[in-house]
Formats: C-alpha cells, structure tokens, sequence
C-alpha cells in the first residue's frame, strides 16, 4: 500500500478507531497506544488483505484484540456473562438527560459498563454497526451480540442517572449544552 | 414471540432505521407497529439510542494522533522496528505536531514543553473527565469566577490544601495534585486547573498567558509565583481571552 492510501485509510478510521478504543480503555493515552498499535500492525501485515470491503472489521478486530491481550497482561479480566439482565427501561426523561450532558459526560458512562458489554454497545452506537458487523468485528455469535447489546444499554441507562449525581449536578448550557459540575 | 422477546431483539435494531429490511427484526417490528406499549417502547429506545450516538460522535482524537500513526507507519516500513521503537518515535510525532499547533497560535509567549503538556492535561481533562467536586471554599471560588468581568484568581486567593481537603476535585498530572473547578461565565462553561509550582515543573513553565488548541478543546496557561493555572474550555480560544 503506498502512502497516499495509507493516508487515506487513517483518515477514514483513525477517529472511530480512537472513539473504541476510548470506552475499552478509559483513558486517552491508551487510547491513542491502541490506535497506533492498530495501524502498526496493519502498516506491518494487515495490508495483506486482499478484500478492501473487509478493512474496517480488520481494524475494530484487532484493536479489540490488542487490547485484550494488554489487558490479559495486566490479568484484570473477569467473566460477566452471567450478570443479570435488569429491569431499566428507556423513559422519555432518559433521553432528555442525554441531550442535556456533554460529549464527555456520555462518554464516562459508557466507560462504566462493564467491558464485556461495553465493546458491541460502542460499536453500535460510534459505527453505527450492525449486529452482524459487530459478531464479525469481536469474534463472537450473533445471539451472544444481542444479549450484549440489550444487557449493556440497561447498564449504560443506569450509569446516565447516576451522573446527575449531587456532585455532578447537569445544568443546561447555552452553547454546547455540556455538563457542569464542581 | 412475547414483547420481552421483541425487546430484546429490537435492542440490536440501529436507531437509523438501516436494519428495516432485515428479516431477523420483522417479527419484532411487526409486534412494534402493533402493539402500543411497545410502540412507545420503541420509539423511546431509538430516540435515546441516537441521542447516545450524536453525543459519542462528537468526541474527537487528540491531536497529532493521526501525523504521529502516519509517521510511525513511514518508520515501519522502512526499518521494520520493534513497537516500542515505533511508539516512541510515533510519540516524538505527536509532540512534535502539538508544538506546531501551539506555535501557530498567536500568542505572546512561546509555551514551554511542560506549559503545553499541562494544558494538554487540561483539555484532555475536559473532553474526556468526569467532573464533581463539592466543600465551602470550592463554591466561594467559583462565585468569584463566574463574577462579570472578575479576574482569575492569583495565589493570594487560592487555598490548595482548604481545596483540597474539604472536597474540591483532585487530579493527578506528573505526580502532582492539581485541582480543578467548573464555572460558567459570558455562557460558556470554563474549568479551571490549579497546580503547586515546585519541583521538576516550576523550572520551565512560562508566566505570560499562552494559548493552545487540541482536538475541540482550547486552553489557556500562565503561572504566578505558587501555581501553575490553565483555564480549558470548549468555547473556543476567544472565549478563553475573553476572561483574563
């Protein structure tokens, strides 16, 4: 691949790539390591491939993969599979608060959902990916994408509540409606 | 299939409507046309999805994120290094390219490399942190702040350790506490960022106000004969000159 296409495929991924790899990690510096892992290894083998319509599920699969083996490294894994679905459902004042809290503010909350749900909900809602997309990119069954999907927007809800804390009180904001907490 | 059942497929369905000719969702939709309860569910689970979506697409990478991939993939190429090689060298790139876009702004004082870092902290900070600091004095010092035409606080104003101790939000950056408030003034929302000048970091750090833009955020940095300060904002670089 010659650089002006490499150029190209940065350019197309690097921000959704950074925006994933944010809620797996949970923080920017990580974040931005992965990223660069990501292009690293396809500046080093992934341009190999021979089917261009496959690249983006390339990118989000090995991302995640590497951030499993870091995080593997670090032996913080834990199994949530078993974890029960609950009861929240979407009220009309859910998606108020939403509209209401800044860019960042959502963000945080997603990095609260338990990383097993928190890749396919992320790549829902930043790609804009299909469950199918989505079992391809993470490697697992299409049933299993669902059940995550449905068991980590309950938890993402939860944790949207919680950040109309007292101590992270939401007010509306003129210009950028972010949230404001001191 | 019971509404559970429909539910919980439905929560896969994309708020954009891009999976309507999916037939795995047919039965569930045609349960969501039908039913009003969950029509109602539906609707509000795709507004909310959506919501969460616009909001998500607005965080940007940081930048020089993408100069410091295109320049650690030029090195793989031509020398196959090992990653920590070309992390390091991709992380020169990203210092490098915050250097040109602080040098770019027009400022009056050339930021040093510890003043950029700390307003990098500061923007990062506000893009991607979780904010909540409570106590007495943190509200006093921000109905100072957010008086009209109030100056920011100099070291004769600021109580770290009351700050600090009775609950004001703190942060570590280089090993060092910094506090940090919110306030708004002229309707935007602004953060300020407080840190002891001392050790490794007072030796470098400029006095006059020096401004800095990455990703959507701006800050601004200066320093008094105690602290270090940067005020970072989403509003943009005019609103932060705005308030000194």
């Amino acid at each position: 691949m010659n650089n002006e296409a490499f150029k190209q495929l940065v350019d197309a991924h690097y921000a959704p790539l950074y925006r994933f790899a944010l809620s797996l990690a949970r923080n920017g510096s990580d974040a931005g390591d992965l990223v660069q892992q990501t292009f690293f290894i396809w500046a080093t083998k992934g341009h190999g491939l021979r089917e261009l319509s496959k690249v983006k599920s390339w990118l989000f699969t090995t991302l995640y993969r590497e951030f499993l083996r870091g995080r593997r490294r670090d032996s913080r894994s834990s199994s949530l599979e078993d974890l029960p679905a609950g009861e929240k459902e979407p009220l009309a004042e859910d998606v108020d608060r939403v509209s209401r809290i800044d860019a960042g503010a959502v963000m945080a909350a997603l990095q609260t959902v338990d990383e097993t749900f928190r890749a396919p909900l992320t790549l829902f809602y930043i790609e804009d990916m299909s469950y199918q997309e989505i079992a391809t990119a993470l490697e697992v069954p299409i049933g299993t994408v669902m059940s995550r999907l449905s068991r980590g927007k309950i938890q993402l809800r939860i944790a949207l509540e919680r950040v109309e804390s007292p101590g992270a009180k939401v007010l509306p904001f003129p210009d950028t409606k972010g949230a404001r907490a001191s | 299939m019971t509404n559970e059942e429909a539910k919980f497929i439905l929560s896969a369905y994309r708020p954009n409507g891009s999976d309507a000719g999916d037939v795995a969702f047919s039965d569930a939709l045609r349960m969501a046309g039908e039913d009003p309860m969950l029509v109602a569910w539906f609707a509000r689970s795709r507004a909310h999805d959506a919501a969460i979506a616009a909001k998500l697409g607005q965080i940007s990478p940081p930048s020089g994120l993408r100069e410091a991939i295109l320049a650690g993939a030029s090195v793989s190429d031509s020398r196959k290094s090992d990653r920590r090689n070309w992390v390091w060298i991709a992380g020169l790139a990203a210092a490098a390219v915050l250097a040109v876009v602080v040098v770019s702004m027009k400022t009056p004082v050339r930021p040093d490399s510890a003043g950029a870092a700390f307003a990098g902290f500061a923007i990062g900070d506000v893009l991607n942190g979780k904010h909540g600091g409570k106590g007495e004095p943190t509200s006093a010092l921000v109905a100072e702040l957010e008086t009209a035409g109030a100056k920011m606080p100099g070291s004769d104003q600021i109580d770290f350790e009351k700050l600090r101790e009775t609950g004001c939000r703190t942060l570590s950056f280089s090993g060092h506490d910094v506090l940090e408030v919110c306030f708004l003034r002229n309707g935007a929302l602004f953060h300020l960022y407080m840190i002891r000048r001392d050790g490794d970091l007072s030796d470098s750090v400029t006095t006059g106000p020096t401004f800095v833009t990455q990703a959507t955020g701006a800050a601004v940095v200066w320093a008094d004969r105690e602290f270090d300060y940067a005020v970072a904002s989403t509003a943009g670089v005019e609103s932060l000159r705005k308030l000194l």
